[in-house]
């Protein structure tokens, strides 16, 4: 039932920068759509965008999706919820940092105890017996908490979809995440390294019928990505995900169907 | 003087009653009605899963029928073609609601044996303006692989009619704002000409589909 089909690094943290220095690179030499050709208004490189998407699909259909594919068949489900704890477990000190800064003292103190208490076993377990929900925060939605303009849509190689703001608060969390600083030892930085491209596995394989859904079935696969990164950005940015009977849709969606009767 | 007072302490209370508990009841019935046709579905739904036996037919002819018990399609399909609905003839249009139709029957039938193992516990219902109100709800894994997925039903409650489902969100995606944003750009990419979409959708139901 789960529709969540953003890529990995859109939602958790351990973006490589050397993605994101292409995705600079990529923008900086590409012209802006012209209005009258762009499928959504946001989109102001839109053909650019989708030269990029093109190119994450095929790297999906021939790294992501037959690995993701293997993951799920070969490890059990035991092993998969430890890989999702840990990586949800190196997000906390971000997590710690950005609600800091955006006053959310609550959300703060309870990431920096899960990171505490689950860093006994590196958040492979999780060891915590708190019911309360830990909300992910990133640097994006604390430069949106400042009213930062979230810019234009950008497909990033590899890294999926992002607007300006989002890839700016990407680039900073990866620079300020403690974990960049602490632990030398080869053990450490091993699995520094290997966040990243796990996450991507893991992501792709909890998402697997979805994503496939949007790829393979859908009219424009492009368009329906990018709908459904600004409604995910949207409802992570309200804090609407753990609201009861709340909506990341805006009622102004709706308007327009009762303005006119036919 | 006391006669007086009285009068116009009943003459307030009559007032009240008139005016602000017609309101509150007026929105209540609402909410109760939404939830009561969320419920309905999801104990029709069940009946079918119980004996559901795989037939990819079968499916699809109890999707239909949950199509149009429970949902108002028309006004979902109108909405989906957003303000390129009004540009479409007669002809579009018509053309245009088979082939969503097919096209949104086809996606439920592809995820159907997503639903297998699920529970549903019904949540709360909150109203949205004057012609919608949300009823949540969570779907639970019965064997605890998949985590808990909360879910809104948008139920468009018009005064006079029996209520209807508008749109499913998921985890707070609405899939028909989805749906609409989708058509909208594969419009936009044909200039503008909403033959573009009914070329496209023509197009993915004559593909093989990708199974799940």
């Amino acid at each position: 039932m789960t529709v969540c089909l953003v890529p990995y690094c859109m939602q958790r943290r351990g973006s490589s920068t050397p993605a994101i220095a292409m995705a600079l690179l990529v923008l900086a030499g590409c012209s802006s759509t012209p209005p009258a050709e762009r499928s959504d208004s946001r989109d102001h490189y839109e053909a650019a965008n989708r030269k990029v998407f093109a190119f994450n699909m095929g790297v999906d259909s021939y790294v992501l999706e037959p690995v993701a594919s293997g993951y799920r068949n070969t490890v059990p489900d035991g092993g998969r919820a430890a890989v999702d704890n840990h990586l949800r477990w190196a997000s906390m000190p971000s997590t710690a940092i950005n609600s800091t800064l955006q006053g959310k003292y609550e959300n703060a103190a309870l990431a920096t105890l899960n990171f505490l208490v689950n860093g006994l076993t590196l958040g492979f377990a999780d060891l915590s017996e708190d019911d309360q929900e830990v909300h992910a925060e990133d640097f994006g939605q604390t430069l949106a908490a400042y009213d930062v303009p979230e810019g234009s849509y950008m497909m990033v190689p590899v890294l999926g979809p992002r607007t300006a703001r989002s890839l700016t608060g990407d680039v900073v969390d990866f620079v300020m995440n403690p974990l960049q600083v602490f632990g030398t030892s080869n053990a450490a930085d091993t699995l520094r390294t290997a966040q990243a491209p796990v996450g991507a596995v893991t992501f792709r394989a909890n998402n697997f019928d979805s994503f496939n859904d949007v790829k393979y079935n859908s009219l424009d696969p492009y368009a329906r990505t990018r709908s459904v990164y600004y409604q995910t950005r949207i409802s992570l940015l309200e804090d609407r995900v753990a609201a009861s009977a709340g909506s990341a849709v805006s009622e102004d969606e709706f308007d327009s169907l009762f303005e006119v009767s036919e | 003087m006391m006669f007086r007072r009285h009068v116009i302490a009943v003459g307030m209370a009559s007032l009240g009653t008139a005016l602000l508990p017609a309101g509150l009841v007026s929105a209540d019935e609402r909410q109760d009605a939404a939830s009561a046709l969320i419920d309905r579905m999801i104990a029709d739904l069940k009946d079918f899963l119980a004996t559901d036996t795989g037939d990819v037919e079968a499916r699809a002819a109890e999707i239909d029928r949950v199509l149009g018990t429970y949902f108002d399609m028309e006004t979902i399909t109108r909405f989906s073609a957003g303000q390129y609905w009004r540009v479409a003839d007669t002809a579009q249009r018509t053309e245009y609601s088979g082939l969503f139709r097919d096209v949104l029957c086809g996606t439920i039938v592809r995820n159907f044996d997503q639903l297998d193992g699920l529970d549903y516990t019904a949540g709360a219902s909150s109203a949205k303006g004057d012609k919608f109100v949300m009823v949540s709800g969570t779907f639970t894994d019965t064997k605890g692989v998949r985590p808990p997925v909360k879910v809104n039903w948008r139920v468009l409650t018009p005064e006079g009619s029996p209520p209807r489902v508008f749109d499913i969100e998921i985890e707070n995606l609405s899939l028909l704002v989805t749906q609409k944003q989708e058509n909208v750009a594969v419009i936009r990419k044909g200039r503008g000409q909403f033959t573009a979409l009914i070329d496209a959708m023509r197009a993915r139901l004559d593909a093989p589909a990708h199974s799940n």
